[in-house]
């Protein structure tokens, strides 16, 4: 073997031990991710994870807004975008949108419980307001479990409770929250939100009693936030005024309420509304819908008198320009952009006022709570039936665009399919929707026809007189069942 | 060698194939010769030696004194004539290797000493022709190579070749070789080594021929079990393509490739033996020279492209000029050397490096036309409305030369096509640069290298499911109805008046032509490797190389393109969009491979280690708020930003062991163990095993007596492991910080699963046969592959709160024939003509889930349309409601998420013919496929929007929901997808040297027309159909919704290649 083979062969050895050598290293990778571990023994573990919890609320509650509003008679999809269905409405458990809704109320439920059993204990600068404050939206979770669907399990792959089981839990966690916050408000919120629990409990004392309890504060307000960059944006807001489509559109009598949501601003972002998850406007209405159920009329229009003086009146009325709003969706002929009158039903009087003509200048727009309802409506109103008429009629007007409609027409979402393919405690009764037989089908509770020739606007249904009508079912109403 | 040694040596491999991990097999030397047997060298001109010498003694006037017996039996080609006689018989003796003293005019003979014999020998070169043995004519580009060295050289367009004489040996054995064509091997020496002659037969069989692609080093196949596709360079060459894939399409007998939209740079759907995983996308791996690239064939997780639209492959721009050949293997047992994710098979491209002594220079120009496939469009306007001729150019220079022990190969190129769309919309332009050396360093030391830089330049059109204005939607899915100028067209565009129509072509034109959207990508790559054969017979190699891309996709939306597409005045939403992608994949390998014959039996044992590892940097930087004609994000009110990051390193040893008995039975045994860095942390190495058969009965005595028409016959069958990996980190358990009001908020990330490979278990037997001297060869096999645990996407029970996650829960069924048969109907000097056809079928099957809940990996929501993976269906059947209309033609009952196809074809195949006679060559290339469905949903829009009925009963249309149904009975839009596709037909001729009367080496011109025929039972285009959206990065997908994509234009090209 010659000199210059030798030379190669040591070449080649040194090559291949420095191969070896190398390959050590080029074994190993970067991490991009910040894991579990890593996070619990870091400092402030319990704000950055309060923090989380607190966008999982805005994220939660903007994703039941978008979808139930669309199962409501409030809002009407005219887009191929978001849900092609509720609007019919068609409920099913293995829709990716009812399965959507639940995994957004069990990540905040699931957050708040990981905070409260894992995070505040590894963390030694944790406090007891921010154990409040995560107990506070374990309840409201639950709160929406309740409201929205048959029933849920309220721990990973649980059994599956019961709304009264779920309202009861959501109750108890609330009264812990409130022997720890400090803050009378905060209090007050526990208080309202037990008075909303009670409410669909049926239990009308205790209702009352919270609700008085809350509007110790008629301007009582708690909402959750959106905006930045980097979100939680409000979809809603999107859905109804901030997209170029804006797809969703009001039902033609609620259209001097659209839109709720809006920016001011050049950029989206910097300028996106709160969507409120408790309010004093509902402890008036939990009052007055008990008042009416004992009876006490002259009691209940009062209640409905100072809703409408001492809170509704003081909360903030905008003036907005809303001119690009064109419903120009593919989903359904829509009624004019000009002013036009509108009757509730076939057999109500025209009315004037509830379409706006968004092209003649500004409009006002209520960010928390509008409505035409007048004191002389509830003057008016003669009988029981006539007074929870208005109540339910608030309850749309006040609430809309906060995902509560839904609730009150009786409709519930049925456990998802996801659920039930992996958790055994889910049964077949669970992955029915609840939806009631007085519902119209066939997209009829957003239907409506325009007569040109008079200019008048007929909604097919009027559904809080539909509501009023079945006022006996037990799905809805709670408080006459 | 005894007995007793015979006996050791077994054991030794016996040990080896046990299962060793050695690095380096420390084996003793055994002397192997290279399989197949040996021919007699042909020889032109030669005489005897001894009467040659005493010829020129004569006219020199010199007497000769030798013994007789040294000039015996040897041959010499005579010296030039003109040269003077002494200085003539002195050269022949020198070529002779005789040595020789002078006394006086005395010359006395004598055998050289080993000393002057090498000195002989180093002045020797060794120098001939390669032809065709049937045609005559020259072969450019074949190997030639002796065994004692590892120095190799090409022979040039003339056929010629010269080549170093191998060291000091006396005697060498030649070998020549050349895809399509038996090799030739022959004893020369240094007095025999001139003037060679050498005919090449055609191996129409291919036993004999020498693939690397899954067997580390060199082998025969053979000796394989397993089937591998090679293409030579010449075939390539034919077919004038802009993209490697487009390139293979109808070529790969067993494999199919269909490009998703007509857009420069779409993404491709490329399978073979069905959808193995319903986690990651089928594309094969891709090498060039050894190492890995980047086969990315979805949209990136940041600036890809749009999701369901305009996706971007890194396909389109792998470096396709001076292509030696390309080997491809299609998973299964084939491909487990290359392990953890190899088991969508393996495609392999060997570029030039290097050419004949003569340096030759070939420039190549194509240019042509092209025109928009308005076959498949619904409405005869469309094609007015949104498509314009375009043309085509493509130039490249190649040069291929050796000087010495160098050989070099450099290539430049550049395309230039503007598409077919309006205001050059959707144009391509293309540089590529090129160059490959091959160093001999030493006899038994080879250096190659290749550097590549491509720069690739596209522009893209809003089409798929972009949202907003696309123009497809707009016209084709009759959203003209809902979106546009006020007032609405009527959307059934061929019905408005011509005043009408003139006003939607001027909206169109201005919302096309105000689009601004382009892809850059630049592309490096470089592949170094060495051959090391310290031994006779073993070879060591060792490679490494790199592949960097980066590209860029800027989206720009001005005001006034949201302007005149929303009809909303808009000025302070312009945007620009900015997606980057860098990745940098590095390529480590080194292996040895060592060659025994003990007795009848042979034994190629290879041992190897690999690494892999690559980072994938997405960054997108975004500015909105923007004005009108600003073209960086430094002038936006508001910028924003994003990026992701994985990085992955997969490392493996593998040894393999290829014994022979009587060079006619082959058992081959391999294994390879890998870890990688995205496997769970209890997962720990994966083995992928793998074993097989091959027998030649047709190389048994008793052969060609009983069955002489068969004139080749192989027998194979084999069981191999291969493997997907999951996404990097995916295993961990982690936490998320998406912010919340500009603070840090914190949330759950991904939930921690020990996640290790799928493996993709293949059982295939097959036999290949050939026919009358071969001129009908068949080959057909069954394959049945079961891939264990699949990773699914599992939607978390959403009680969990947890994330969807991917875990090893699946468990998939692929089996299917496959058949392919070549004929050569017609095979004489002058005149071929060949056929071939496949035929594949293909069953999937979904046979587990794991319990998990149907996932979709294409499509929209449940209640659209979606390509879903369920428990006992294929991979991506489309899955929507399924309506039933009564009587009276109004939609009686629907049912919801129902099955209403597979997407997946059940038989799929390609045919071609190729005509020559002389320098005159025709051919035609096609494929074809059965038994998939795709959904019409741009049909499915136009109901909906009122542009077309659709086929939907007018009782439905009549009802009082009118046309708000139209996802109730989604069945009523899917339509088979059968087609056959002539993807190029064309002619080339080539002008010989002669005819060209030596000024040239060759000119070859060709016309041809690409894309030129579609036959298919849908009335949209069968491939163009939105890929992958669902599943992400890499995800599979198998295509099934046809929606506002583009197909691929035709062209019409004219070639010149000449070369100097």
């Amino acid at each position: 073997m010659n000199q210059q083979m030798k030379t190669f062969k040591k070449a080649y050895l040194a090559g291949l031990i420095a191969l070896t050598a190398a390959s050590c290293e080029l074994t190993e990778v970067t991490n991009p991710y910040v894991t579990e571990d890593r996070f619990l023994n870091t400092p402030q573990a319990a704000i950055t994870w309060l923090n989380g919890v607190r966008r999982q609320a805005s994220t939660t509650v903007g994703t039941v807004v978008e979808f139930t509003e669309l199962v409501s008679d409030n809002y009407f999809n005219n887009y191929t975008q978001s849900s092609k269905v509720f609007d019919i409405p068609q409920i099913n458990h293995y829709d990716v949108d009812v399965t959507r809704i639940q995994s957004a109320i069990h990540k905040l439920m699931e957050m708040s419980e990981f905070g409260l059993t894992e995070v505040l204990s590894a963390d030694a600068e944790s406090t007891p307001l921010q154990r409040a404050e995560l107990l506070l939206y374990k309840a409201y979770a639950q709160l929406l479990g309740a409201d929205l669907y048959v029933g849920l399990p309220t721990e990973p792959l649980g059994p599956v409770k019961t709304p009264a089981e779920l309202l009861t839990g959501a109750i108890a966690l609330l009264t812990e929250a409130q022997d720890i916050f400090q803050d009378p408000d905060d209090k007050r919120i526990c208080a309202l939100l037990m008075g909303r629990a009670y409410h669909r409990l049926g239990d009308a004392t205790q209702a009352v009693t919270r609700a008085q309890e809350a509007l110790a504060n008629p301007l009582l307000l708690r909402q959750v936030k959106y905006g930045t960059q980097t979100g939680p944006s409000n979809n809603f807001q999107s859905a109804i005024f901030s997209s170029n489509t804006n797809s969703f559109a009001p039902l033609p009598r609620l259209d001097f309420l659209d839109p709720k949501y809006f920016h001011t601003t050049a950029v989206v972002f910097e300028d996106e509304k709160p969507i409120a998850i408790a309010k004093a406007e509902e402890a008036y209405l939990i009052i007055a819908e008990a008042q009416i159920a004992a009876n006490q009329l002259t009691q209940a229009r009062q209640t409905l008198h100072s809703l409408l003086t001492e809170t509704v009146a003081a909360r903030p009325v905008v003036m907005i320009d809303d001119s690009r709003e064109t419903r120009n969706g593919g989903n359904r002929d829509d009624y004019p952009l000009t002013e036009v009158q509108v009757r509730f039903d076939a057999d109500d009087q025209p009315r004037s006022g509830y379409v706006l003509d968004r092209q003649q200048g500004n409009i006002p727009a209520y960010t928390v709570s509008g409505t035409r309802v007048t004191g002389e409506d509830i003057n008016a109103a003669a009988d029981a039936d006539g007074l929870l008429y208005l109540v339910y009629r608030l309850r749309q007007e006040l609430f809309i665009a906060e995902g509560r409609r839904m609730t009150d027409l009786g409709i519930r979402f049925p456990v998802s399919q996801q659920e039930e393919l992996s958790n055994a405690n889910v049964g077949s009764a669970h992955t029915q929707p609840v939806l009631p037989a007085f519902i119209p089908g066939d997209r009829a509770m957003d239907d409506f026809t325009h007569d040109t020739a008079t200019g008048t606007v007929t909604m097919r249904y009027d559904m809080n007189k539909v509501l009023i009508e079945n006022k006996t079912d037990e799905t809805i109403i709670p408080f006459i069942n | 060698m005894n007995i007793k040694q015979l006996h050791i040596k077994r054991k030794a491999y016996l040990w080896l194939i046990a299962g060793s991990s050695l690095l380096q097999p420390q084996l003793a030397a055994a002397n192997g010769r290279a399989t197949g047997g040996y021919l007699e060298a042909g020889q032109v001109n030669t005489v005897p030696l001894a009467d040659c010498l005493r010829e020129l003694a004569a006219k020199a006037q010199k007497r000769l004194v030798y013994d007789s017996r040294l000039l015996e039996g040897k041959r010499i080609t005579p010296p030039a004539a003109e040269m003077p006689a002494e200085q003539a018989l002195m050269e022949t003796l020198s070529r002779a290797g005789i040595a020789y003293q002078l006394k006086g005019s005395m010359v006395i003979l004598r055998a050289e000493t080993r000393a002057e014999a090498s000195a002989t020998a180093r002045q020797t070169v060794i120098r001939g022709t390669v032809t065709d043995s049937l045609t005559g004519e020259p072969i450019a580009g074949a190997t030639v190579r002796t065994d004692g060295s590892m120095a190799a050289v090409k022979t040039g367009n003339g056929g010629s070749f010269s080549l170093p004489w191998p060291g000091t040996a006396s005697a060498a054995t030649l070998t020549v070789s050349s895809v399509g064509y038996r090799t030739y091997s022959a004893r020369v020496t240094p007095g025999t080594a001139d003037g060679l002659a050498i005919a090449l037969q055609q191996d129409l069989f291919g036993l004999d021929e020498v693939v690397v692609t899954g067997q580390g080093l060199d082998i025969s196949k053979r000796r394989l079990s397993t089937n591998v596709t090679s293409i030579s360079g010449a075939e390539l060459e034919k077919v004038p393509a802009g993209r490697i894939d487009q390139l293979l399409q109808a070529k790969l007998p067993n494999a199919q490739i269909r490009l998703t939209g007509g857009q420069s740079g779409a993404t491709s759907i490329i399978r073979a033996r069905g959808v193995v995983s319903a986690f990651m996308n089928s594309t094969p791996v891709i090498y060039v020279d050894g190492v890995r690239m980047d086969n990315l064939n979805t949209p990136s997780t940041i600036g890809g492209g749009s999701t369901q639209g305009a996706g971007v492959s890194s396909i389109a721009d792998i470096p396709m000029d001076n292509i030696e050949r390309i080997e491809y293997i299609n998973g299964g047992a084939a491909t487990t050397l290359y392990g953890s994710d190899a088991a969508n098979g393996v495609i392999q491209i060997f570029t030039k490096k290097g050419g004949a002594d003569r340096t030759s220079v070939t420039a190549e120009a194509t240019v042509g036309r092209e025109a928009a496939t308005t076959d498949f469009l619904h409405f005869e306007r469309t094609k007015d409305l949104l498509f314009e001729p375009g043309t085509y150019q493509k130039y490249n220079v190649a040069i291929n030369g050796a000087s010495g022990r160098i050989g070099y190969s450099f290539t430049g190129g550049y395309l230039n096509s503007t598409g077919v769309q309006l205001f050059k919309q959707n144009a391509n332009k293309r540089l590529d640069l090129r160059s490959g050396f091959r160093a001999d360093l030493h006899e038994k030391l080879v250096y190659e290298s290749s550097f590549s830089f491509v720069n690739n330049q596209y522009k893209r059109n809003r089409n798929g499911n972009q949202g907003g204005y696309t123009g497809l939607w707009f016209a084709e899915s009759g959203a003209s109805a809902v979106t546009g100028p006020q007032p609405r067209f009527n959307p059934r565009i061929d019905e408005l008046s011509e005043e009408e129509f003139a006003r939607m072509r001027e909206y169109v034109r201005e919302a096309e032509r105000l689009q601004d959207n382009e892809i850059v990508v630049n592309r490096f790559q470089t592949s170094q490797s060495f051959q090391y054969k310290p031994l006779e017979n073993l070879q060591l190699k060792a490679l490494g190389g790199l592949d960097f891309r980066v590209l860029r996709n800027q989206n720009i939306q001005t005001n006034e393109y949201l302007t005149h597409t929303t009809g909303n005045l808009t000025t302070d939403r312009g945007s620009i969009s900015n997606g980057e992608r860098k990745y940098w994949g590095l390529t480590l390998e080194l292996n040895g491979q060592h060659r025994a014959e003990v007795g009848d039996f042979s034994f190629v044992t290879t041992v190897g280690g690999q690494l892999f590892r690559n980072e994938d940097r997405q960054v997108a930087y975004n500015g909105t708020n923007i004005r009108d004609g600003a073209r960086n994000i430094a002038d936006a009110a508001t910028k924003t930003s994003n990026e992701v990051y994985y990085e992955v390193v997969n490392y493996g040893v593998y040894v393999q062991s290829n014994i022979g008995w009587k060079n006619r039975l082959f058992m081959d045994l391999g294994l390879r163990g890998d870890g990688n860095s995205a496997f769970g942390e209890a997962i720990g190495v994966q083995y992928y095993p793998k074993v097989g058969l091959s027998y030649i009965p047709s190389a048994t005595e008793w052969w060609a007596d009983a069955l002489p028409f068969i004139a080749s016959a192989k027998v194979r069958g084999n069981y191999g492991v291969a493997g997907n990996f999951p996404t990097p980190f995916m295993n961990l358990r982690t936490v998320s910080f998406p912010g919340y009001l500009g603070e840090q908020a914190a949330s759950f990330g991904t939930p921690g699963v020990d996640l290790r490979p799928e493996k993709t278990k293949t059982l295939e037997a097959g036999v290949d046969l050939g026919f009358w001297r071969d001129r009908v060869r068949l080959s057909a096999g069954m394959y049945h592959t079961i891939t264990d645990d699949a990773l699914f996407s599992v939607p978390s029970a959403p009680s969990t709160g947890e994330a969807e996650a991917f875990r090893n829960v699946g468990k998939i069924l692929n089996r299917g024939w496959e058949f392919s048969t070549n004929i050569a109907a017609i095979q004489k000097a002058s005149t071929s003509l060949n056929v071939n056809l496949a035929v594949n079928t293909l069953y999937n099957r979904v046979l587990d889930a794991g319990g998990a809940a149907p996932f979709n990996i294409n499509g929209f929501s449940e209640r659209t349309i979606q390509t879903v993976v369920q428990e006992g269906y294929p991979i991506g059947f489309i899955r929507a409601s399924y309506g039933v209309f009564g009587p009276d033609g109004v939609l009686e009952s629907t049912t919801p998420l129902q099955y209403l196809g597979t997407t997946i074809p059940d038989l799929f195949g390609s045919m071609g013919i190729d005509f020559r006679y002389k320098g005159l060559n025709i051919y035609v290339n096609a494929d074809y496929q059965q038994g998939a469905y795709a959904n019409n949903w741009d049909s499915q829009f136009r109901y909906n929007y009122g542009a077309g009925d659709e086929g939907i009963p007018q009782g439905e249309i009549n009802s009082p929901r009118g046309r708000a149904g139209w996802l109730e009975f989604t069945n009523m839009f899917i339509e088979k997808t059968d087609f056959i596709k002539v993807r190029s037909i064309g002619a080339t001729y080539s002008f010989t040297a002669a005819e060209l009367r030596n000024r040239l080496q060759g000119v070859t011109v060709g016309i041809s027309a690409i894309n030129p025929l579609n036959f298919a039972s849908s009335s949209f285009d069968p491939e163009a159909t939105i890929s992958g959206s669902a599943a992400g990065q890499g995800g599979a997908t198998t295509g099934g919704i046809a929606y506002a994509t583009y197909s691929a234009p035709r062209q019409f090209l004219l070639s010149v290649r000449i070369t100097l």
